[in-house]
């Protein structure tokens, strides 16, 4: 028997950050007191009127340029009309004619190599407000009620569930590393439908919408137990109907929510509050002009300076960390170390600190200094450990800092060599041992010429040099 | 009994100037008239701290002509904590938590706000019947309309309750009621003056504007309420001008067009004769006055009533007693709720309008109508721009007819709209035009002449019009 052929199409609503509302002036935010951050307009009060705020045009035109979209240059806003106690006016302002992206697409690896999922098309929308059922009652949160999303739209191109799942990370990293969205699907910024379909042939089956999956994970396990189920019902000579079903992921299995009535009547039209939007090339330029570098460049650029693909992911994965990484390539430095000490001693102290390298006081110039004194031995290691919170807490220089933490460390080498003399002539016994074979004597002799130099001296240098002595 | 109200807004301004009269003495007695004539049925709701607001209004300014005049606000312009209805039941025991920004200049010009004046139910007829409240009387004959839908308005100006009113006109709601009553109704050019706070009825055509005694009375009062507003974005930036300017100053070269339309065997032969009357004296004066054919004018009902209830239908679905407003306890469904809310809350005429605009956007109608319409509407828009490169004014009668009976449109929901058909095609092209009184008709019924001005000049109108008020 010939194999079903799935075909998918994937939705995706994210929250763009912005400091206020799609429509209105108030505020943009999350876990916010019920019903504080709203005034008349996200209420749909009598009279009231939207006002339009450009940064969430600009984060729409981040956004179409992330995904390869062409951007849409006069475009306008739609009303769709529904009843739904959860939209205040009743209608949702959205872009239903001119939506400010098409045609782009996403680039994910699959197992034949890379794949291009093409989006059909992105539009900002507000959202609705939250609403809440208790018994016989239903409360509605207001909060959200405009703030802004941006809705985007594949085709009906992906073939399975890994696909799906790689294409949602990747969207997720697209637009996280934009900074137009958090993509949080825990706190509900980012939201996402599957309409899947099987068939033998050319011809599309009929679908099926999975509505508001809770994480890309489950994106995957809703598509593939769909598929299965679709698959079951057509051999059972059962007919697919168009249905709106959700995920349930303690069964696992897709639940059937609504069969969908013969079309969906939003009644659209132009929005006639809101003028038409002309994008010209100096906004469209603005709106890019705050763009970074984008997950892929970076680990084209990242592979260049010889970092390692862990580190390489890790700095991606982290975007302050990164951004300051990338501030740092405009100096000359070790980029190994640097990335190293970023990911390591620097992160524990971040996050045992609960802070973000943002709200520290370590610059650029500071951490280069520190590499340079890393590397001639001036500081070691475990001296870096004791130096760190004066180093990101303070705006003390480095050797102010190593002041106060007593730290002298011997960099001459013919001093370290003085003291690796008097340890040898001192300890014959071990340096027979160590000509013998017998590690251990090493260890020792490294000991006693730490405690003669109390510690001050870079132990790897101490110790090469030591290892170079005994060869003699 | 005083008669301060009976005098100019001139020659009141010099008795307060004077401290011979207070803002107090005109309150009193604006609220004293609208006692002795409560039978007209002009408010819905009068200010109850009004007295208050009187008494701390502060040192008169002698710069400031509208100081301390009382006015009318037409019940669909919110104003905070003073009742707000629309005429209708299901707002009827509505107190809005904001001013309307018209409301904020007219307090910060220090007028008072005597009431909110009757109207059609959210503002949709043509003779204020369809008010909850009862229809409004007309001064000139109690047996007729006062028109509508600014029907309070112009019947509280018509009588002297005060000197004052702000209509809304979306299509002729300002300027077919001032013809009836016999007073000057100016509808601005579309984003002259903000509509945030106006309810919406259909916002593509709505605009608020002065309904007064006399034509510098009027241009005084169109001076306090213009200009640009960040909460509107159809709002319109212009230049600070003094409406009063060009009023006197004859009409010498002046070039006035007069569609065949305007004068075709639909307009009232007594109203025909007094317009050719107007002619003959336009051209004493030395203006020029050209008789011409303009395409589309017949179609602007039509478009009218597409344009209109599409937008109403959107407009008008926030009101579902969820947030505000009225809202039926005994329903045990949300829909049940909508159902009776919205069924017990509106009146038959927005019922009707809410259904025929639902029709006429649902599926593929809104191509057919609705997107027909509005490029029929841009024909329009261009018919009236070829025009104005000949002709600085478009003149016409007002209304096809004097006031009517009371109870003869409600039969015939079309005939109503018929009355409207000189006015609306201005409504259609966004330009400003005025009804001013040019005398009676052998029943002592008022004729309104109407002047349509190019977008933004007013002050033209208010020329032409302040040189025919004496004479006829």
């Amino acid at each position: 028997m010939e194999n079903y052929i799935p075909t998918i199409g994937i939705e995706v609503h994210v929250e763009v950050k912005s400091k206020s509302k799609l429509f209105s002036n108030s505020a943009n935010t999350y876990g916010m007191p019920t019903n504080t951050a709203v005034n008349v307009v996200d209420l749909g009060y009598p009279g009231t009127l939207p006002t339009i705020n450009k940064e969430i045009i600009k984060q729409g035109i981040r956004a179409a340029h992330v995904l390869h979209c062409d951007i849409t240059r006069k475009m306008h806003f739609d009303r769709k009309n529904y009843f739904y106690p959860d939209n205040p006016k009743n209608y949702q302002i959205t872009q239903n004619r001119t939506p400010i992206g098409t045609n782009g697409y996403v680039e994910i690896e699959t197992n034949e190599g890379k794949k291009k999922i093409y989006i059909e098309e992105i539009h900002i929308e507000e959202d609705t407000c939250k609403s809440a059922h208790r018994g016989r009652v239903s409360l509605l949160d207001f909060n959200r009620a405009g703030v802004p999303l941006i809705e985007i739209v594949t085709k009906p191109c992906i073939s399975n569930s890994d696909e799906a799942v790689s294409y949602l990370t990747k969207l997720k990293e697209l637009l996280f590393y934009a900074n137009i969205s958090d993509c949080k699907m825990e706190e509900g910024s980012m939201r996402c439908d599957a309409n899947v379909s099987i068939s033998k042939d050319d011809k599309l089956g009929t679908k099926t919408e999975i509505k508001n999956i809770g994480s890309i994970h489950n994106v995957g396990q809703a598509i593939s137990k769909e598929i299965q189920r679709q698959e079951e019902m057509l051999t059972k000579g059962e007919i697919i109907k168009e249905e709106t079903r959700r995920f349930d992921d303690k069964l696992g299995e897709t639940v059937l929510m609504r069969v969908k009535e013969t079309g969906n009547d939003y009644r659209y039209f132009i929005e006639p509050d809101i003028p038409y939007l002309e994008l010209d090339e100096d906004f469209i330029k603005e709106a890019l002009s705050t763009l970074s570098l984008l997950p892929d460049e970076l680990r084209e650029k990242y592979t260049s300076l010889n970092l390692t693909p862990l580190q390489i992911e890790k700095l991606i994965a982290n975007r302050p960390l990164n951004s300051f990484f990338l501030e740092l390539l405009n100096y000359k430095t070790n980029y190994q170390t640097a990335a190293n000490l970023l990911l390591e001693d620097i992160s524990s102290y971040l996050n045992k600190t609960n802070k973000t390298l943002q709200d520290t006081t370590l610059d650029c110039e500071k951490l280069i200094i520190v590499i340079k004194e890393l590397e001639s031995g001036a500081i070691s290691n475990k001296n870096l450990k004791e130096i760190l919170p004066l180093l990101m807490e303070t705006s003390l220089d480095l050797e102010t800092i190593k002041k106060k933490c007593q730290i002298e460390n011997i960099t001459d080498d013919t001093v370290i060599m003085d003291i690796i003399d008097q340890v040898l002539t001192e300890n014959a016994e071990s340096v027979l041992d160590y000509k013998n074979g017998h590690d251990r004597a090493l260890k020792y002799l490294m000991g006693q010429v730490m405690k003669l130099a109390k510690g001050k001296v870079n132990p790897k240098k101490a110790s090469d040099l030591l290892v170079e002595a005994l060869n003699k | 009994m005083s008669k301060y109200l009976d005098l100019s807004i001139k020659e009141i301004h010099e008795l307060l100037v004077k401290k011979e009269i207070t803002p107090l003495d005109l309150v009193n007695e604006s609220l004293a008239r609208i006692e002795e004539n409560k039978d007209l049925n002009a408010f819905i709701t009068i200010n109850d701290k009004v007295l208050e607001e009187a008494l701390n209004l502060g040192e008169v300014d002698p710069d400031n002509i509208l100081f301390g005049l009382p006015i009318a606000v037409k019940d669909n312009i919110v104003t905070k904590d003073l009742k707000t209805t629309c005429a209708s039941h299901i707002l009827d025991n509505f107190i809005p938590i904001y001013d309307a920004t018209v409301v904020e200049k007219i307090k910060a010009n220090k007028m008072l706000i005597i009431g909110k004046a009757n109207m059609d139910e959210f503002a949709m007829g043509s003779t204020s019947e369809t008010s909850y409240f009862g229809a409004p009387l007309n001064p000139k004959d109690k047996t007729r309309t006062a028109g509508g839908s600014s029907g309070g308005s112009a019947s509280a100006v018509s009588s002297n309750l005060v000197p004052f009113a702000l209509g809304s006109d979306t299509g002729g709601s300002i300027r077919q009621p001032a013809s009836y009553t016999g007073i000057v109704g100016m509808k601005p050019t579309y984003g002259r003056i903000s509509r945030y706070g106006l309810v919406a009825f259909a916002s593509s055509l709505d605009q608020i504007g002065p309904m007064t005694r006399t034509v510098y009375e009027n241009a005084s009062l169109l001076n306090a309420l213009v200009g640009l507003d960040e909460k509107d974005l159809t709002s319109v930036n212009k230049e600070k001008e003094d409406f009063t300017r060009l009023i006197g100053k004859g009409i010498k070269g002046m070039t006035i067009a007069i569609p065949k339309f305007y004068i075709s065997d639909i307009v009232d032969q007594e109203i025909r004769t007094r317009i050719e009357e107007v002619i003959t004296y336009l051209r004493e004066q030395g203006a020029i006055v050209d008789i011409v054919d303009m395409a589309y004018l017949d179609t602007a009902v039509n478009l009218y009533q597409i344009i209109a209830m599409a937008e109403a239908s959107s407009n008008l679905a926030r009101f579902d007693g969820i947030r505000y407003g009225e809202r039926v306890h005994d329903a045990s469904t949300v829909d049940e709720m909508y159902e009776k809310t919205r069924g017990e809350g509106f009146g038959d005429e927005v019922k009707r309008r809410i259904m025929v605009g639902s029709y006429i956007l649902s599926g593929e109608n809104a191509k057919t109508y609705y997107d027909k319409a509005l490029s029929i509407r841009d024909d329009i828009t261009k018919e009236f721009n070829r025009i104005f490169k000949d002709y600085d004014l478009i003149i016409g009668p007002t209304t096809t007819r004097v006031a009517p009976h009371l109870g003869t449109s409600k039969d015939d929901p079309h005939k109503a709209f018929m009355d409207d058909v000189l006015v609306i095609p201005v409504n259609m092209a966004g330009l400003p035009a005025l009804s001013v009184p040019v005398g009676v008709n052998s029943n002592n019924l008022p004729i309104g002449l109407h002047i349509i001005g190019k977008s933004f000049a007013e002050a033209t109108i208010y020329q032409l019009a302040s040189a025919l008020e004496e004479v006829f």
